[in-house]
């Protein structure tokens, strides 16, 4: 096996993939991650520099008092000391002169490093490098035990990697089934969530809503936001208006809130509570990156929220700042519940200077808006019927696109009436302007549009930030969204954005089903399991059914290895040995055991006895002559020498019991 | 075999694991990481602690089933040495095969308290060939030693722990007195070492020249005498009478501490391989009933050694 330096670079792969998972979760100091990626490189070219491991080791325990120094000064967490610590330790196993015991030292130190990986990220990046630590430790482990072993000759590499990779699918197996069925029997509260994987936050909702800007978010396929709703929706996807901020004051190119903040506090009612709301259970997720909690439109409560830090969640304060609701505070991750009247619509229009800001048109507004306004709202009878045709006017005789040139002087002038193409911000700022020039309060609306369902629940993407208009109509208000239907929610971008997409879905599923994985999922997954023969619906049935499946999936798998397990006894009673026994305890039966107790001299002499003969000769030639016996000949073997014997009774002599040597 | 001995060997199987594990000392670190990691686990409910738990738990299981393939099917046969000397390194060899499937890193060893030291290792089995593997061992004493377990284990796969399987397989290996120089002065009567010598007179015997004949078809070449051969123009062999050899029997006494004992039996080993080198008919008789009928050549040293290795323990094989 020429697999030294295989092994090896296996060995420190392994190590790397084991550090990754720590460094993903952002709190490994950049000094240490060069450090070890240092050591890393020169492993690998490979070069073993700390061939006298003494210096390096007094070296790494003086950093290590140094580290621990620093967490008695509070100037770092002690898991990360510790991290940091299993680090600089596998770093120097690395570097020195490889050995069994080197190797198993890195091993344990890479093991120690996955361990504060799990302590200190809740990524789904970790288990990706928990499965890349475990192949590779796998692969270099066992290279490593057989070519230290020595004696005979090396196999070729390929013939340990097959029961090696046969090892680690039965070992990832066993870890899933171990991790689904061990009682929860504590509270979840160690698990640091992770932070923004794929780069920073991306909507961020802004104090303004500045016209001219690019509208690349609507092709950011991140995940912001998950609900579960109350009565469940059931669709695939959502058409549905997810509020955030309402603007009212528009200067002709950027769009700003005038209102106050109220006080804060754990519940906000923002309108009066009535039937069959919608309820909802959100969470922001780390891409979200603002304080500005959202609701389905039109949101009426909201109340219990949590922030989740690093190792703990406590509750949060929320500010309700018009129509708008804040969290008090900040974190990479909020949950809270918002009741919202979807049926209904909205609530009764403002009235007093909220009103007067509703209808205030900015001071060098372009002279052809108000002119166009009346123009495209030509005909028709009532405020109602004018918004609405203003509304359709803008959806039908104007492009979107999100190709926009850059900043121009008046934004909506150049919208209405040069380009005529634009995005949502444009659309809506077009309409509530032309709303206001009929005398019609209006004010524009940020948030999100549509969701898409996954694991139960809605996932709302980057790409689905919207803006639109509520207009007070007769009053009550009137939501407008003069955007073309088609290009309201998120639009792809390619095979990344599919790829990004992907990886978010799946990024919750994790968060969902391992992170968050408690006692009464388990207990859920007991009581789904179960057999029931009526479900309450459809969707519950599937699922159960899915469910069993997967448990009869898994007993079928140890069913087939235990009748591995029985067909290969039962093959290997075609052995030598197991004849030899076989024919000592018939021979012992029937008295015809030689004074010995062997074989050898067993009284088998006659014609009749000649079959026997035979199996006890062929016996011993596929036990000492090389001979071995075919699967199944050993059975027809016995049978021969049990025919052979038939009636025959005890010889005179009296028998004596020595079983056969030998395995 | 005794019936109080097959009662014991049944015993001590019912009562002896097919397999035995034994952790090295990577292995019991891993232990007490895996043992660290489920406290963790336990103690803050961390989800990915109870993955890293169960991926190290399943480990350990993967490594008792990938080791338990290694090991079962192996069949054994032992390889005795032909005349091992005491204090002295011979081979013992075992020949290893597998009907099917591989085995990696091995290590075969007798269940012995003096041999069981001597370890063979193997780093591949493939199916189907026998392999032998030879250890290098050193028997302290003369005598019969028996064996009846041969251990095979493994490592493999991840080298954390050693599983061991014990394979009954009855075998003896005869251990000679050891070398010693031969005592520095010939046997006495007080030694009680007997000396007999007679004269023999035969044609082919190693003395002095008796006649000169002429060479019969299908004699031995190497006694024809070519000087007179040639003279006379005729093929002659030569004729010499017997040459007197020496008849020994040394005698033993097999009284006293298994120490003196042992010396005796070197030094007489050593004695008989001298007088038998010079062509002396060596016999052997002894306190103990011991008694090989003097003869010469190298054969009859195999005898007295075997007896000698013998001596003070059982009777020879009749």
């Amino acid at each position: 096996m020429k697999g030294d330096r295989l092994r090896l670079a296996l060995r420190d792969l392994a190590a790397a993939a084991a550090f990754a998972a720590m460094a993903i979760s952002g709190q490994v100091p950049p000094w240490a991650v060069g450090l070890f990626l240092v050591a890393l490189a020169v492993a690998l070219v490979p070069r073993r520099p700390l061939a006298d491991g003494r210096l390096s080791a007094l070296a790494l325990l003086l950093a290590v008092v140094v580290l621990y120094a620093a967490v008695v000064l509070d100037q770092l967490d002690l898991v990360v000391a510790a991290c940091i610590t299993a680090a600089l330790l596998t770093a120097q196993r690395m570097l020195s002169r490889p050995s069994p015991r080197t190797t198993d030292q890195v091993h344990l130190a890479s093991l120690l490093m996955i361990a504060g990986g799990a302590v200190l990220s809740a990524d789904l990046l970790f288990a990706f490098c928990l499965l890349l630590y475990a192949t590779l430790a796998v692969l270099s482990q066992g290279l490593g035990v057989v070519a230290e072993t020595g004696g005979g000759v090396l196999p070729p590499v390929r013939r340990v990697l097959r029961p090696l990779l046969l090892g680690l699918v039965l070992a990832v197996a066993g870890a899933l089934v171990f991790f689904v069925v061990f009682p929860r029997l504590s509270w979840n509260v160690a698990a640091r969530r992770g932070g923004a994987s794929l780069g920073p936050a991306t909507v961020g909702f802004a104090d303004g809503l500045r016209l001219g800007g690019a509208g690349l978010i609507k092709s950011n396929p991140r995940v912001v936001l998950r609900a579960r709703l109350d009565p469940d929706p059931g669709t695939e996807l959502l058409d549905v208006y997810w509020v955030g901020r309402r603007f009212d004051s528009f200067d002709g190119i950027q769009w700003s809130a005038s209102d106050r903040p109220g006080r804060a506090t754990h519940q906000v009612l923002l309108a009066p509570p009535e039937p069959g709301l919608v309820r909802q259970e959100i969470e922001l997720l780390p891409a979200y990156g603002s304080r500005t909690l959202v609701a389905l439109d039109t949101p009426v409560v909201f109340g219990d929220a949590q922030t989740h830090q690093t190792t703990f969640t406590v509750r949060a304060d929320l500010l309700p700042v018009g129509g708008e609701v804040r969290l008090v505070g900040s974190s990479d991750r909020v949950t809270y519940r918002a009741f919202s009247a979807v049926e209904h619509g909205p609530a009764l229009a403002p009235a007093g200077p909220e009103r007067e800001r509703s209808l205030r048109l900015p001071a060098r507004l372009d002279p052809r808006i108000p002119a166009l306004a009346r123009t495209l709202s030509q005909g028709a009878l009532n405020d109602r019927a004018v918004a609405r045709q203003l509304e359709r006017a803008l959806q039908t005789d104007y492009a979107y696109t999100l190709e926009l040139p850059g900043r121009v002087k008046d934004p909506l002038a150049d919208f209405l009436f040069s380009r005529r193409a634009g995005h949502c911000e444009d659309f809506a700022t077009a309409l509530a302007v032309l709303l206001r020039a009929r005398g019609i309060p209006a004010r524009v609306v940020v948030g999100f549009h549509g969701g898409e369902r996954a694991a139960g629940e809605y996932l709302v993407r980057a790409g689905d930030a919207h803006a639109w208009v509520e207009a007070e109509v007769e009053g009550h208000v009137l939501r407008l969204d003069a955007t073309p239907p088609q290009h309201r929610s998120g639009e792809g971008t390619g095979a990344l954005g599919w790829l990004l997409a992907r990886w978010e879905a799946l990024q919750i599923r994790w968060l969902d089903r391992v992170v968050d994985y408690s006692l009464a999922d388990q207990a859920r997954l007991a009581e789904r399991v179960r057999w029931a023969p009526g479900q309450e619906s459809r969707a519950g049935a599937r699922r159960a059914s899915a469910d069993r499946s997967v448990l009869f999936a898994l007993c079928g798998l140890v069913g087939a290895l235990l009748l591995a397990a029985l067909l290969g006894r039962a093959a290997s009673s075609g052995d030598a040995e197991q004849l030899g026994r076989s024919l000592h305890r018939l021979l012992a039966r029937r008295g015809r055991l030689g004074p010995a107790g062997w074989l050898d001299d067993a009284r088998v002499e006659g014609r009749e006895l000649a079959p026997l003969r035979a199996s006890i000769a062929r016996y011993r030639e596929a036990r000492f002559g090389r001979r071995p016996l075919a699967p199944g000949e050993g059975r027809q073997l016995l049978q021969q020498a049990r025919r052979a014997l038939g009636t025959l009774g005890p010889a005179s002599a009296s028998p004596r019991r020595h079983p056969p040597s030998g395995a | 075999m005794s019936r109080r001995e097959r009662l014991s060997r049944a015993w001590r199987r019912l009562w002896i694991p097919p397999r035995r594990l034994r952790t090295t000392a990577a292995g019991r670190t891993y232990l007490v990481l895996t043992f660290g990691v489920g406290l963790g686990a336990l103690n803050t409910g961390n989800n990915l602690l109870y993955l890293v738990l169960g991926l190290q738990l399943s480990i350990i299981i993967v490594s008792g089933i990938l080791s338990e393939r290694c090991v079962r099917r192996i069949q054994v046969r032992r390889l005795l040495p032909a005349s091992p000397r005491a204090r002295a390194p011979f081979h013992l060899g075992w020949g290893l095969r597998l009907r099917r499937g591989q085995a990696f890193a091995l290590t075969v060893s007798e269940v012995h308290p003096t041999l069981g030291s001597s370890v063979a290792r193997l780093a591949w089995l493939p199916a189907g060939e026998e392999v032998t593997v030879r250890a290098v061992a050193v028997a302290p004493r003369r005598g019969p030693v028996r064996l009846r377990w041969v251990r095979l284990s493994t490592t493999f796969p991840f080298g954390l722990f050693v599983k061991i399987r014990d394979v009954e397989l009855d075998g003896e290996i005869l251990v000679l007195p050891a070398r010693v120089p031969p005592p520095p002065e010939p046997p006495g009567p007080s030694s009680g070492l007997g000396l007999e010598q007679r004269s023999l007179r035969g044609p082919d015997g190693g003395g002095d020249l008796a006649q000169l004949r002429e060479l019969r078809e299908g004699e031995d070449a190497r006694r024809i005498h070519w000087r007179k051969s040639a003279q006379l123009g005729t093929l002659l062999r030569v004729e010499r009478d017997a040459q007197p050899q020496p008849r020994i029997v040394l005698q033993l006494d097999e009284g006293g501490p298994a120490e003196r004992l042992d010396l005796a039996c070197e030094q007489l080993a050593a004695r008989a391989e001298v007088l038998l080198s010079r062509g002396a008919e060596v016999g052997l008789e002894s306190s103990g009933g011991l008694s090989v009928k003097p003869s010469a050549g190298p054969s009859q040293s195999r005898i007295i050694l075997r007896a000698l290795a013998r001596a003070g323990h059982e009777r020879p094989p009749a």
